[in-house]
């Protein structure tokens, strides 16, 4: 921990909340709560201005996420929030922009908008909450729906392959990628404040629980069950290499995944306005 | 004011509306026939402190531009056929949350890719219904390059206004004609920015009911902390789904064009007076409609012309009113019926309407116009 | 593996909890013309490698042959670190057996009663008094509850071994500006009890510290010196006495937890109770939580940062320490 963050307030997460809207509509046990929890904990520890934030978020239960944060929100398109984001941020460089999306919404009808966010390296915060479901339509396959689960289509158990979201991002760019699991709230808070702290494209995935839709489905227990077992179905980060003998079979790595200095897109733009507009024989 | 002549093409002219009118913010996807004003916009925005980005598709760059203009900045974006199909669903959401953004669709021919070098207005129903759901929506027709500027400033005036997205609709050939146009000196064009919220507002709403109903707007970080959501809200930007709340927030966003037409309707007419027979049409055509109306007045034949330069909300009284004194209505468009549908709703019972569709690529000249009312 | 340096057979009396008080020598050890056998421990980050090298390059100058091996791992997690520096004519084994240490050299002051059986009967005990708690070392998860961890005083210590030492050496350090420097401190205490000239401590010292901190180096050395003298002169000096015991002053510094569930945002999902690991919590016969045992609570935060509806809040205030 460092000086700044030992210094401030006790975290209050009434704070950041607006709480005529509470309580929030996620189900019982939605490890999206969890999730919101430690995103509103890392602003706080980076002293982030309220006046200053602006989260954008897409469509799904992970999107609906958002407005309950007091606040600049916006609640976007499905799919989209990444690219509505691009947009204000570039105007407006000034306010602090985190983007809260879903694996559908991100990865699915979103992808394209993601990959080109980590090649731009823009100074955003994608905060994906990975449920391996599309909650919100009422639990379809999602493209992190993990082999032979159960969902409204895939009634036989999912065939379809998956997407290992971290290393799409840094494949396609993202000076800043990581992961926790909602189970390690703290950590999982720690990695959030750390992206948003980068700048440049930070792409966070948050393994969250859908409990009552994908949970029931496949019998993955209850609540705490679930929340416990997420524990021992991920790696840390220290195990993440042993290439041939995962620490647990066919699971994730957790924490900062990835770090890498990269020009940050907004002010290499406006570099570039200044070496253009002091050009003579200006193009017209 | 003061007027510089110069000649620019319709798409460069567009760019240099933009500017006027205070765009700070262009994000786009190249398309023919509008790449040119993006082209215009990526040299022109450095110059006024804006930026320019181009997309990874229109579904993007629409989206950027709401992003944008949220943040507090004046944005367009440009395209075509097939990119305004994909801007569809975030134009909605623009209506819905009432953010302010022009977008220039430049029409080609379609459907599909179609003929992306040739000139049509099969996009003319597109940009009024092209979304789901009920929405206001303003759509202006330009018919020259002088119009394309001004009318680009006066759209972006509009979505100021009105807080509502605003179509810029015009051709390829508009698009890429070259003529002479006066550009008033800079900073002389007549500009209006949205109502601002100073932040200091106690209990403010961010849909508020205003007397125009248009709501004030809140720019991040001024001190309101508000909700934008493509959900229907109540005039505190939270959603609801009480029917008697929704229905007065969706009809509040219609209204707030119906109950405004005075200050949005703009139509073209050219003797429309005492016209018998009456021409209508809008951008390239009725450049052409109007050369054919000159030729029949010349022959004695009482033509007359009624061009709707805001083309939506369609101007309804004045197309009534003007099609009460004729006897046969004219109505020629590069489609196979867009334009004549609205007129024959319009007419009345009983009235005689003639249309000329063309949707072969090539544009309808004043002959072909003139020889049909000569045997109207 | 063969030690050239035969064990003398007879055990001392160094383990902790043997009841033979030595005499404390009077005179400086005199290093047998043999070599020597320097034993340094501590846990990550507190420099034991530091001074196992000093020792080594001062044993290099007088003309020995040095051996030196050590453990080290989770430098920064208070993990344990030890180093063995044996020098002599001819060195073969880098390892001291037990009982074989000329010098015990405690960066930490239970690591040093953990190895005091290394010590040969005669050898010197140097340890900084100041104690690193490890976390398994708390039997209780409960704030200021008494702890597993050694209890012996520095009197205990000092009057069981022939020739102790025991100092709070960082606080010492503390005062010239970087606590980092106790183990240079125990550096200037050793020296007293070895005969090699203090310009020789010095240039190697020097030589092993980063340029910036020379000056606070040399401070730490000569006032580890300074005290060593004295102590030698005067036994009393030889512990802190006023440290009576190493017990935690009970209830003083418990902090107070308050624990808020917030009823009307409970959905009842049964996380904080399964997850609690005190298990205090309980659902209701509304399926709402509740704090079934709040003696239990440690305030280890667990249940609100896991609720997914934000419903508890945990607040932990500190009494002000009691002063007199
Ligand atoms: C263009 C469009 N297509 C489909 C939908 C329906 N839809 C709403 S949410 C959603 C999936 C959300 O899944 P995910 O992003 O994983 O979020 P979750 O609800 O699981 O948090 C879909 C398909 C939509 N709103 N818009
Ligand atoms: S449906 Fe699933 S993801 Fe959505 S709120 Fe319920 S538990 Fe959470
Ligand atoms: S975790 Fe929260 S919502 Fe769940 S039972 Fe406990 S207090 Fe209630
Ligand atoms: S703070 Fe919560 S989880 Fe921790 S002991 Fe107390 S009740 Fe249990
Ligand atoms: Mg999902």
């Amino acid at each position: 921990m460092n000086e700044m963050v030992r210094t401030l307030e006790p975290f209050e997460i009434k704070d950041y909340l607006r709480l005529q809207l509470m309580p929030h509509f996620m189900c019982p046990g939605c490890g999206h709560g969890i999730a919101l929890r430690a995103l509103l904990w890392a602003v706080h520890e980076l002293a982030i201005d309220k006046n200053k934030l602006a989260i954008v978020s897409g469509i799904g239960c992970s999107g609906r996420v958002g407005a309950y944060i007091d606040a600049n929100t916006f609640h976007t398109t499905h799919g989209r929030p990444l690219a509505f984001a691009t947009g204000l941020k570039l105007a407006r460089p000034d306010l602090t922009v985190v983007v809260i999306t879903g694996d559908g919404d991100c990865l699915a009808i979103g992808g394209n908008h993601l990959i080109h966010a980590c090649r731009r390296n823009l100074d955003l915060t994608c905060l994906m909450l990975n449920n391996e479901v599309y909650g919100m339509t009422g639990g379809q396959v999602s493209p992190t729906t993990s082999a032979n689960r159960l969902t409204t289509t895939t009634p036989g158990g999912n065939a379809e392959p998956t997407f290992d979201a971290c290393k799409l991002a840094e494949a396609a760019g993202a000076s800043f990628v990581g992961r926790e699991v909602t189970r390690q709230a703290m950590a999982l808070k720690n990695v959030i404040r750390d992206g948003i702290a980068h700048p440049g494209f930070s792409f966070i995935e948050a393994i969250s629980d859908c409990t009552e839709i994908y949970g029931r489905k496949n019998d993955l227990g209850e609540s705490p069950e679930m929340i416990l077992s997420q524990k021992s179905d991920m790696r840390p980060e220290a195990f993440g290499n042993v290439a041939d003998e995962p620490f647990r079979p066919n699971r994730l790595v957790t924490g900062i995944l990835a770090k890498q200095a990269r020009p940050e897109y907004g002010a290499a733009y406006r570099d570039y306005a200044v070496r253009v507009k002091s050009k003579p024989g200006r193009p017209r | 004011m003061s007027h510089a002549p110069t000649a620019l093409h319709g798409n460069h002219a567009c760019a240099l509306g933009a500017i006027a009118a205070g765009c700070r913010f262009f994000a786009g996807y190249p398309i023919t026939p509008s790449s040119e004003v993006a082209e215009h916009m990526s040299r022109e925005l450095p110059h006024v402190d804006g930026t320019f980005i181009q997309m990874e598709d229109e579904i993007a760059s629409l989206a950027a531009c709401i992003g944008a203009s949220l943040g507090g900045v004046k944005t367009m974006t440009a395209t075509s056929g097939p990119g305004f199909s994909l801007m569809q669903e975030n134009l909605g959401y623009a209506a819905m949350t009432e953010t302010p953004c022009v977008i220039i669709n430049v029409m080609r021919g379609g459907p599909s890719t179609g003929m992306p070098t040739r000139p049509a207005q099969g996009d003319i129903m597109q940009a009024r219904w092209g979304t789901h759901g009920d929405h206001p929506v303003i759509v202006v027709a330009p018919a020259s390059v002088q119009e394309v500027y001004t009318q680009t400033i006066r759209a972006f005036n509009l979505a100021e206004e009105f807080r509502t997205p605003v179509i810029v609709l015009y051709d390829e050939i508009v698009a890429h004609l070259m003529e002479t146009v006066s550009l008033p000196a800079k900073g002389k064009a007549e500009v209006k920015d949205r109502k601002w919220a100073t932040g200091a507002e106690v209990g403010f709403m961010p849909y508020a009911e205003t007397d125009d109903l248009v709501p004030v707007m809140s720019r991040p970080g001024d001190g309101h902390r508000v909700h934008v959501t493509g959900l229907t809200h109540t005039p505190d930007g939270f959603p609801t789904q009480k029917p008697e709340l929704a229905d007065r927030a969706l009809r509040r966003l219609v209204d707030k064009i119906e109950l405004n037409r005075d200050r949005i309707d703009e139509v073209e007419e050219i003797e429309t007076a005492d016209a018998d027979i009456l021409v209508v049409a809008v951008g390239i055509v009725a450049r052409a409609a109007r050369r054919a109306v000159e030729m029949l007045r010349a022959e004695g034949v009482k033509a007359g012309l009624l061009r709707p330069v805001t083309l939506w909300p369609f101007p309804e009284a004045q197309v009534r009113n003007a099609a009460e004194r004729a006897s046969v209505i004219v109505v020629p468009e590069m489609n196979t019926g867009q334009l004549s549908l609205e007129i024959e709703r319009l007419a009345g019972r009983g009235k005689r309407i003639r249309t000329i569709h063309r949707i072969d690529g090539e544009p309808i000249g004043p002959d072909e116009i003139a020889q049909t009312i000569r045997e109207a | 593996m063969s030690s050239p340096v035969k064990s003398k057979g007879a055990r001392p009396k160094t383990k902790a909890g043997s009841d033979t008080a030595a005499e404390p020598a009077g005179e400086p050890v005199k290093p047998a013309r043999a070599g020597g056998n320097i034993l340094i421990v501590g846990v990550g980050g507190q420099g034991v490698l530091m001074i196992a090298k000093v020792v080594a390059l001062l044993a290099q100058k007088q003309g020995y042959q040095v051996k030196q091996s050590e453990v080290h791992g989770m430098a920064k997690r208070g993990g344990i670190v030890f180093s063995h520096v044996r020098y002599g004519p001819e060195v073969w084994s880098p390892t001291i057996v037990k009982g074989e240490a000329d010098a015990l050299i405690a960066l930490e002051w239970a690591e040093g009663l953990r190895w005091l059986d290394h010590l040969k009967h005669e050898g010197v005990f140097i340890a900084d008094t100041r104690r690193i708690v490890p976390p398994f070392a708390c039997r209780s998860r409960k704030a200021g509850a008494p702890i597993n961890y050694a209890k012996e005083t520095p009197a205990d210590i000092v009057s069981r071994v022939a020739d102790g030492f025991a100092l709070d050496a960082s606080t010492i350090a503390e005062g010239f500006g970087d606590a980092r420097a106790a183990n240079t401190v125990l550096l200037g205490v050793l020296s007293a009890s070895l005969a090699y000239p203090e310009a020789d401590w010095l240039e190697v010292i020097e030589a092993s510290v980063p340029p910036k901190s020379r000056d606070i180096n040399r401070n730490a050395f000569a006032a580890g010196r300074e005290w060593a003298l004295a102590a030698r002169a005067n036994p009393t000096l030889r512990f802190d006495s006023s440290i009576t015991s190493y017990e935690a002053p009970a209830g003083l510094l418990q902090p107070k937890i308050t624990l808020e569930i917030n009823a009307a945002w409970c959905k009842g999902c049964d996380i904080c109770v399964k997850l609690c690991p005190e298990r205090c919590l309980a659902l209701n016969a509304e399926q709402v939580a509740v704090l079934k045992s709040p003696d239990a609570c440690t305030g280890c935060h667990i249940c609100e940062w896991l609720c997914p509806d934000f419903a508890i809040s945990i607040r932990t205030s500190h009494p002000e320490p009691v002063t007199a």
